[in-house]
């Protein structure tokens, strides 16, 4: 466990000053107890002979006052050393977080990074020193105590040494299997947060089911199976702990009777008999208390599993000698396939195409075709499985990952803000813009109007996430961004796009804008029919498979994905909600045809 | 976060979390909860305690042995009783074996109660959580409900199952071995017991300033907590846009405010922690009781036979209270957590109707209906408007203007602050709240799914329901054919991975409402383009759902609804206009500027 703390931290140097410092309490502890064994020799005779015992009470007192000092140093650095690990350890998870590809960034693994770099980094800084440190010491002081009792009677300390093997056997049985009966109560504990998360949510039909006040018969048997894993595991871990206490008792009263019967048959003298059970009091109890930290050093492993998991994650393959990206910025997918890390079949089959620099490119087909997947793929969230992905004459494989998003601006269906001003996240995608420049993108994208509406203008903030603006107010700062930045090549996903209304208008209008843009090369998941129809070209895309690539005139008249999609949306944006009647006729207006 | 909050959901839900947050203050428990709460398992607690009181008087049995030992050796020299000798190696043998059976006992009855309480417990809050008003359940109560269920639950666990007898097994483990030393001598005993206060004493100030040195902690870990999740739901845009430094600036000034937080603290606590420290180990009480001792016996007063069971027992007493110091933090987490639960027991139930009435006919009828969340400003203001039977009504208006809020008194997720809400002629409150909601199909943007088998996902809107009836109402929600593609078909149970999109689960819960057959529907026009792949089988299903019902559909696209029977016009919680689409447009007031916004430039 030490190693593995060891070979996280970048600067051990803190912690291991701790460490060696702890071990010295732990050795001197266990030396200044001993000391009680030539005193209480030379105290304990008939007479008590100070005179002999006097040096080593002077050395016993050098060393009680040594003791203190030491205690007095080490406390602050306790404090500081906790700090620093965890510091250490978020400084390194943060920055190798910033290495892997967006890919990886799935909802799991994102709640595993934000675990890391919270909870788990401050857990091991603090338990490394209020365990770790406890830890060490029960372990040094005996060992030391041992070293001490053999200069009385090597028998005792023999038997005191062979105590500890066993002990540390015990122990590990016992930690490993509280280690798994953590994971078995932590798994029945999701289940329960499932169900509660379902108690919560579905609760009108429960009720309108007449199960509101029992819940369903599966959730009283999944509450049911949980109080019994619950209780199997927790008696299941007893017994172990016992065993170990069980182990140093027998090992205490094994050396207590060899103690008495090495004096009751006359092979030691009382005094020293009595110095060997002082000493061996004194060495089971640190013993024992390991025990009790057996858990919370188990905790530790287990933190320091979760965070190793995450630096274990292949950061992106960043080549030795980037290639430039030249100044065309034509996209072309080569026999492209791919496979979801951890799936059967590829999301992408030997897809090829070409967007031709300046073109507007639509990706159309049904959910699971893999739309997203090629934009993906040309993000480098994912590197192909076969195949290549170009930009230009370079495979973005061989670029320089920050250049090659320098080149990508992608708006997507879910738009994450920072709890800052608009005007700080508009900025993000341009640090050194004018004040002009922000009000124009602001304007391209229609989010001026939203500016306009807010009680601090540039200056509101936006709240955790962006969650003070609706998910369309959300899309114009990014598409505004996509305006600020400039780069030449856009991708865009319509779909969060068909929420409310006048949202729908804005974006759409700037997604027209930037398609017309002839300097920018745009691929977008296309929805709208309106979208479609002003593609340069249309690519259908069917279980991984290009099925058609043409323009939307030609593919119009065939029959195919294309004219079924088609029609598909420009049914669904002519839907109307009716009773039982047919529609009315000649309802005026008619928005978006 | 829900992404898909529109502009009406905000502003209403935000004002029902503060009108829950008064009441759950107001319904803040006392310090008892704990007690309340354990108050089922209170014997086998009890019993409990006592086993870990005995188990640590036993546990001391052993080392009062050696120092019985020690104390018969020093005085009687090779002239002691063998046979005393032999009888204390028993006993203590005897008191080690003891203690490992009552550990054991006691532990065998702490988890029995530990697990029985956990359960009930649960069961009781999955009981009264079928009571409370669903509109705070809604609004705030998901998370609350989880953290009741699990987090709360868990910090109560720790208590029962270790801090209570580590803080039994402590005191009694300090009397046993004090008591027996004041056998021994009680001059000693009296040192012995004022090191001991004095270790409570530097401790408590160590401690004084605890909270507040805590409170910034914790402040600091939140902020270090937000900006890591801030920059793991924001990779994209950090990534996208470089603003890596961005987000490590805010994350290393929160590791940077989170240090120096520490550093302040041990700063100021540094004597007071070092002398806890000191007092609480070995060595300290080494040194007091061999120096008080030597001179004592250098005195002529005290006899060395004396100071050995000192040696032996009181040195260790310090180590046998620090499981106490971690037993009386658990105490406290599980105070907290106790409240915690407490609240979400004692959060006011929906009150029921004494003599329930059954609707005649499915009309639903507003009537001067005024709300508020907040008991000052009116979401809704004095609205009367009537749905009849087999109609579709729409209600528009723009953000804020109380569309959800009216739905949301349907189905009682609130009730009115004045005037009625009816159905089939009864008010809503008059109704037993099963009738009521098993007449309302509600189809909102929050999928309401139960982890349970599609099919029973299906049926329980019906439970008598045949096999072959549920699978007519997933076909008719256009889902039949994604439910037989699964693995398990019908059978599957539904999970966070079965594999289903957003508009696939909308249509099992629009199956749901159609086998249901309720009566009247509640509609939120947005769940049709939540997912555009499935958008239009959704509103397939949507459209087979309203057929023949009595339907109220909150609007955004007012498209959607040209064609509803009636169209409610609300502003700020007033209704402002209905009538026709045709008559609205004509009449020229808030419809027809909503309109032409929607259509644009597009004349109207």
């Amino acid at each position: 466990m030490i190693r593995h703390l060891h070979a996280l931290l970048p600067q051990p140097r803190l912690t291991m000053r701790l460490g060696a410092l702890t071990a010295l309490q732990a050795i001197l502890q266990g030396l200044l107890l001993g000391t009680l064994a030539p005193i209480l020799t030379a105290l304990l005779r008939d007479r008590p002979d100070f005179a002999a015992a006097r040096p080593w009470l002077l050395a016993a007192g050098a060393g009680l006052v040594l003791y203190g000092v030491l205690t007095v140093v080490a406390t602050p650095i306790g404090f500081t050393a906790a700090s620093e690990v965890s510091e250490q350890l978020r400084d390194r998870v943060l920055r190798h977080a910033m290495a892997l590809p967006s890919g990886w960034f799935t909802a799991r693994n994102k709640a595993r990074l934000a675990r890391a770099l919270t909870a788990d980094a401050g857990n091991i800084g603090q338990l490394a020193v209020s365990t770790g440190g406890p830890a060490l010491t029960a372990v040094l002081t005996p060992a030391t105590i041992v070293l001490v009792t053999a200069t009385v009677d090597w028998r005792v300390a023999v038997l005191l040494a062979a105590t500890m093997p066993v002990a540390f056997l015990a122990l590990k049985r016992a930690g490993r299997i509280s280690s798994e009966v953590e994971t078995e109560l932590e798994n029945a504990a999701t289940d329960i947060a499932g169900r509660a998360i379902e108690v919560g949510q579905a609760q009108p039909v429960l009720r309108a089911a007449g199960v509101g006040r029992s819940g369903t018969p599966l959730m009283r048997r999944a509450l049911a199976a949980h109080r019994e894993v619950y209780r199997r595991g927790l008696r299941r871990a007893v017994l172990p702990d016992l065993l170990y206490t069980a182990v140093v008792l027998a090992g205490f009263l094994a050396a207590l009777a060899l103690s008495t019967g090495l004096f009751l048959t006359g092979r030691i003298d009382p005094p020293e008999a009595i110095a060997l059970l002082v000493l061996t009091v004194r060495f089971l109890e640190p013993l024992s208390n390991l025990i009790e930290l057996i858990g919370a050093l188990h905790a530790m492993d287990n933190a320091i599993a979760r965070v190793q998991g995450i630096l274990s994650a292949a950061p992106l393959p960043a080549p030795a000698r980037p290639v430039r990206l030249g100044p065309a910025h034509d996209i072309t997918f080569t026999d492209v396939t791919f496979t979801y890390p951890g799936a059967r079949t590829p999301a992408l089959t030997e897809v090829s195409f070409t967007c031709p620099a300046g073109s507007t490119t639509a990706l159309i087909g049904p959910s699971g075709s893999g739309k997203t997947t090629v934009t993906r793929l040309l993000a480098r969230f994912f590197d192909v499985t076969g195949g290549e992905v170009r930009i230009g004459d370079a495979d973005i494989r061989d670029c320089d990952p920050g250049r090659l998003l320098e080149r990508i601006t992608m708006i997507f269906q879910d738009v994450y803000l920072f709890d800052d001003t608009i005007e700080a996240n508009l900025r993000l995608a341009h640090p050194d813009a004018t004040a002009r420049e922000l009000a124009e993108a602001a304007a391209a994208a229609r989010l001026d109007e939203v500016i306009g509406q807010l009680p601090d203008g540039w200056n509101s903030r936006v709240g955790e996430g962006g969650s003070r603006l609706s998910g369309g107010e959300r899309q114009r700062v990014s598409i505004a961004r996509a305006f600020l930045k400039k780069s030449p090549i856009v991708v865009i996903d319509e779909a969060a796009s068909a929420l409310d209304p006048e949202n729908e208008r804005a974006v759409s209008d700037a997604v027209r804008r930037i398609a017309e843009d002839p300097d920018r090369t745009v691929i977008v998941i296309a929805h709208r029919p309106a979208t479609l129809e002003a593609a340069d070209r249309v690519i259908a895309l069917d279980r991984g498979r290009v099925v058609q690539n043409d323009t939307p005139g030609r593919l119009r008249h065939v029959d195919g994905l294309y004219a079924r999609l088609h029609g598909r949306y420009r049914a669904a944006g002519a839907w109307r909600i009716t009773g039982d009647r047919p529609p009315r006729a000649g309802a005026e207006g008619e928005p978006w045809g | 976060m829900s992404t898909t909050a529109t502009h009406q959901a905000a502003p209403s839900s935000s004002a029902a979390e503060e009108r829950a947050g008064a009441g759950d203050k107001a319904a803040l428990a006392g310090p008892g909860a704990l007690a309340r709460l354990l108050e089922p398992v209170r014997p086998h607690l009890i019993g409990c305690a006592l086993l870990s009181a005995l188990a640590a008087a036993a546990g001391s049995v052993p080392y009062l042995a050696t120092a019985e030992i020690a104390r018969l050796l020093a005085a009687h020299g090779t002239a002691v009783e063998q046979d005393s000798v032999r009888l204390w190696v028993l006993v203590g043998a005897a008191g080690a074996v003891v203690r490992l059976l009552l550990v054991y006992s006691s532990s065998r009855l702490g988890h029995f109660a530990d697990a029985r309480i956990l359960h009930t417990l649960r069961l009781r809050m999955v009981r009264h959580l079928g009571t409370v008003p669903l509109g705070w359940i809604r609004s705030r109560g998901s998370g609350r409900i989880k953290r009741g269920l699990t987090n709360d639950l868990e910090e109560m666990h720790q208590l029962i199952a270790h801090a209570l007898g580590e803080m039994v097994a402590a005191v009694t483990a300090v009397t046993v071995g004090l008591l027996y030393l004041s056998f021994v001598d009680w001059r000693m005993t009296v040192v012995t017991a004022t090191a001991l206060v004095a270790l409570g004493v530097s401790y408590r100030i160590a401690m004084r300033s605890a909270t507040r040195h805590m409170n910034r902690l914790l402040a600091a870990e939140a902020r270090i907590s937000t900006a890591s999740v801030e920059y793991a739901d924001g990779v994209g845009v950090v990534k996208a846009f470089g603003a890596g430094g961005h987000v490590l600036r805010r994350f290393t000034e929160a590791v940077r405010e989170h240090s120096s937080a520490l550093a302040a603290w041990a700063a100021e606590t540094r004597y007071s922690t070092a002398a806890a420290r000191l007092l609480a180990s070995e060595m300290t009480l080494l040194g007091i009781l061999a120096a008080a001792g030597l001179i004592l016996v250098g005195a002529g007063s005290l006899r060395m036979s004396e100071l050995l069971p000192f040696l032996v027992v009181g040195i260790g007493l310090p180590t046998s209270i620090n499981p106490a110091i971690h037993g009386s933090q658990g105490l406290r987490k599980g105070r907290t957590a106790a409240r915690n639960i407490e609240a979400l027991l004692t959060h006011p139930p929906l009150p029921e109707a004494p003599a329930p009435r059954t609707p005649r006919g499915h009309a639903v009828e507003f009537d001067r209906v005024s709300f508020s969340y907040d008991g000052a400003t009116p979401a809704l203001d004095d609205l009367s408007a009537v749905c009849a039977p087999g109609t579709v009504t729409a209600v528009v208006g723009p953000s804020g203007a109380g569309k959800s809020t009216l739905a949301a008194l349907i189905p009682r997720f609130y009730d009115v602050t004045r005037g009625a809400v009816r159905i089939g002629g009864v008010d809503v409150r008059s109704m037993d709240e099963r009738t009521l909601l098993s007449s309302v199909a509600l189809v909102f943007q929050d999928v309401m799914l139960l982890r349970d088998t599609i099919a029973e996902n299906i049926r329980i809107a019906a439970p008598g329901a045949s096999d072959e009836q549920v699978r007519r109402a997933a076909r008719s929600a256009r889902i039949d054919d994604v439910i037989e593609a699964l693995p398990h078909g019908y059978d599957t149970v539904l999970a966070e991975d079965t594999g289903l999109s957003g508009g696939e689960r909308q249509r099992l819960t629009i199956a749901r409402a159609i086998l249901s057959d309720a009566p009247v529907v509640v509609l939120d026009e947005a769940t049709a383009s939540l997912d555009p792949d499935n958008e239009a089988a959704v509103q397939a299903a949507l459209s087979r759902l309203v057929r023949g019902k009595t339907v109220l559909v909150i609007a955004h696209r007012l498209r959607t609804v040209v064609d509803a029977d009636r169209i409610l016009v609300l502003d700020r919680g007033r209704l402002v206009e209905q009538g026709t689409h045709a008559a609205l447009l004509a009449a020229d007031g808030l419809y027809r500027r909503l309109w032409r916004a929607q259509s644009g430039d597009l004349p109207a």
